[in-house]
């Protein structure tokens, strides 16, 4: 790639920083990483087992790409503010109430954050002791991925409530009467 | 705090968080810890649920059958599926409105994803709408209502998460979804062909053009064929037959009709692994709700309900959670709702002697109409964006369509006989079929 820039959603600018940009590109790069990974290892596995020789590890190294991808896009989202939402009835909203309705909502999502990474953390730590048969692979190298999620979404998190308490948390964006570009 | 108690509190605060704008896997996982401290229950352990909620094999054909989307929706290859259908429809009354429908029913063969199909749709046909006078309400209702197809006809993101859930036969979904998802087809092309905009007249291509087309479409029609001829042979996982798929596009599809978009795959990738993470993420915030509404017994507090007034007739029963669905539906995607229910549907499959396979289909059908209807109908809110019209007039002009999927709906419900009838020919076993001792066919369950 080029230029690293292309992978940054302009949606919503102004809840962005600039020197978090590199961040969300490189979470994009983990995202077809992982995927491109799961990928190639679902299709050794069909090989091998077609084949006649399994490598029975394969299962387990393509469900720690899916489950690292799940939650990398997860962090990932949370910047480019991606993650499904029941209602926009808050971006109808104008002035102080959105402003204050915003904030409470990113307070939640701070919340939840800080409870993944002091409990996943504490999962996998509990983890470094248990192993996936038969690749002996520790559960660690699994779950280590809800906490470093956790840490990503609370810095997001965290740089959304500064900007947007500081720039406002509305976009042009918002408006419902115009066309949205078709990725 | 009484079970039901915290079961409500858990239920309102998400369904609070998620109204005031806070991600739909949030507001679960945040609903679920404040309902874990009225609990026994450790926060850490209801944390680790929420990575064992995705830590499943099955839920890997959810980014394959996304991937396979991406692919086609990007690397304008399913143009050409477009060109076919508009050879066999484009004559028609409302002849874009008919081509939008076949070309749905066509990449509902190949994508599990109506996101893509709405994607594709609204860049290329939804113009040309525009240009025929079709009013960008009614564009916007059509292409959401026919991207619901993608739900229904194999391979079905919602049908593979079903399955992995509540242990139902994944190929036997597929197969089961055939007929409800041609049946709102046809109903979508019988509404515009009477009632929809009129749109400009064309001549019926001639047979030169239509063969012409289907040679161009031949290679991307191959995609159906080894989704589900790997499952039924046997040959392969619905996983592995969503690799499969996307391996071909990749590897034959692309290179073949579109050697240009090859230097566009790093960016397919990344967005394909973005894409999958926001339905696993809702999956993982799902399954930690879903597991504590099976540990405050709200299976046996909703069935207790559902029996008082339904008693163990399983009609009854089917309807009754058909009602719920649809107001389910209305609120909450799909995906996490299959997740949050499957362990009341089990219970009250179990109560009413229903098949599961059958109590799949219904449930799945009743959500897919959810995609449309609002406050929360994804495919319409996606589609009214991209088309550039306000959702509540895409929803004023979806009304109508309503009644094809009512009408659907109820067809699955009153005629599983009907609706199985595939599952039991290619996987007899899918509806609890077995084989017969002495060896040859199988003895099925009336």
């Amino acid at each position: 790639m080029a230029d690293y820039r292309a992978l940054i959603l302009q949606r919503h600018r102004q809840l962005k920083w600039k020197a978090f940009d590199w961040v969300e590109a490189v979470l994009m790069i983990l995202c077809g990483v992982c995927i491109s990974m799961f990928t190639l290892a679902v299709f050794l596995d069909v090989v091998t087992r077609t084949l006649g020789a399994p490598w029975l590890w394969l299962q387990q190294v393509t469900t720690a790409f899916f489950a690292w991808g799940v939650f990398v896009g997860m962090a990932a989202a949370t910047r480019r503010n991606d993650h499904f939402y029941l209602t926009e009835i808050t971006k109808r909203m104008t002035g102080a109430p959105r402003q204050t309705i915003e904030i409470v909502n990113r307070l939640i999502v701070l919340v939840v954050a800080v409870l993944l990474i002091w409990c996943g953390t504490q999962n996998a730590l509990l983890d470094l002791g248990s192993y996936r048969m038969p690749s002996l692979i520790p559960l660690t190298v699994y779950t280590a991925i809800v906490p470093i999620a956790g840490v990503l979404i609370f810095l997001f998190t965290l740089e959304q409530l500064i900007c947007g308490w500081q720039n406002g948390f509305e976009g042009p964006e918002d408006r419902d009467d115009t066309r949205e570009a078709v990725l | 705090m009484s079970a039901a108690g915290v079961l409500i509190l858990m239920t309102l605060l998400f369904l609070g968080f998620g109204y005031m704008g806070v991600p739909v896997s949030f507001a679960l996982i945040a609903g679920v810890l404040v309902a874990t401290a009225f609990t026994p229950i450790s926060m850490q352990s209801m944390v680790g649920q929420l990575f064992h909620g995705i830590d499943s094999e099955t839920l890997l054909a959810v980014p394959f059958f996304l991937l396979v989307g991406e692919l086609m929706a990007s690397s304008d290859v399913a143009t050409r599926m477009i060109r076919l259908s508009q050879t066999l429809v484009g004559h028609l009354r409302g002849g874009l409105a008919q081509v939008v429908t076949l070309f749905s029913m066509f990449f509902a063969g190949i994508s599990g994803s109506s996101t893509a199909d709405v994607a594709v749709l609204s860049r290329t046909i939804a113009r040309d709408m525009d240009k025929e006078g079709y009013d960008r309400a009614f564009t916007a209702a059509l292409i959401a209502s026919a991207s619901t197809m993608a739900n229904l006809i194999p391979p079905s993101i919602m049908a593979v998460v079903y399955g992995a859930t509540g242990n139902v036969s994944i190929g036997g979904l597929f197969l089961a979804g055939v007929v409800p998802g041609v049946l709102i087809g046809i109903g979508l092309m019988i509404y515009s062909y009477f009632w929809g905009p009129v749109g400009v007249l064309k001549k019926r291509a001639p047979l030169t053009e239509v063969i012409v087309a289907a040679r161009g479409s031949a290679l991307p029609l191959v995609i159906p064929v080894i989704i589900m001829g790997g499952i039924l042979s046997g040959w392969f996982t619905p996983t592995e037959a969503g690799m499969m798929a996307a391996m071909y596009i990749l590897v034959v599809l692309i290179p073949a009709l579109n050697r240009g978009h090859v230097r566009e795959l790093p960016r397919d990738f990344m967005y394909a692994g973005l894409l999958y993470s926001l339905p696993l993420a809702a999956v993982a915030g799902a399954s930690a709700f879903g597991w504590m509404v099976a540990y405050l017994r709200g299976p046996d507090i909703v069935a207790g309900y559902i029996t008082g007034f339904a008693g163990t007739n399983g009609a009854m029963i089917m309807f009754l959670l058909v009602c719920v669905f649809i107001i389910v539906g209305d609120f909450i995607d799909a995906v996490p709702a299959i997740i949050i229910f499957m362990p009341i549907i089990n219970k009250l499959t179990e109560v009413g002697n229903l098949k599961p396979l059958h109590m799949g289909v219904v449930i799945i059908t009743t959500l897919v109409f959810g995609l449309i209807t609002p406050p929360y109908g994804l495919s319409l809110l996606v589609a009214s964006k991209y088309v550039g019209v306000g959702f509540g007039k895409a929803v004023i002009r979806s009304l109508p369509l309503y009644v094809v999927f009512l009408l659907t709906i109820a067809f699955v419900v009153l005629f599983p006989d009907v609706v199985l009838w595939l599952p039991k020919q290619f996987l007899p076993e899918s509806v609890g079929c077995f084989k017969a001792p002495g060896g040859s066919g199988f003895i099925c369950p009336p």
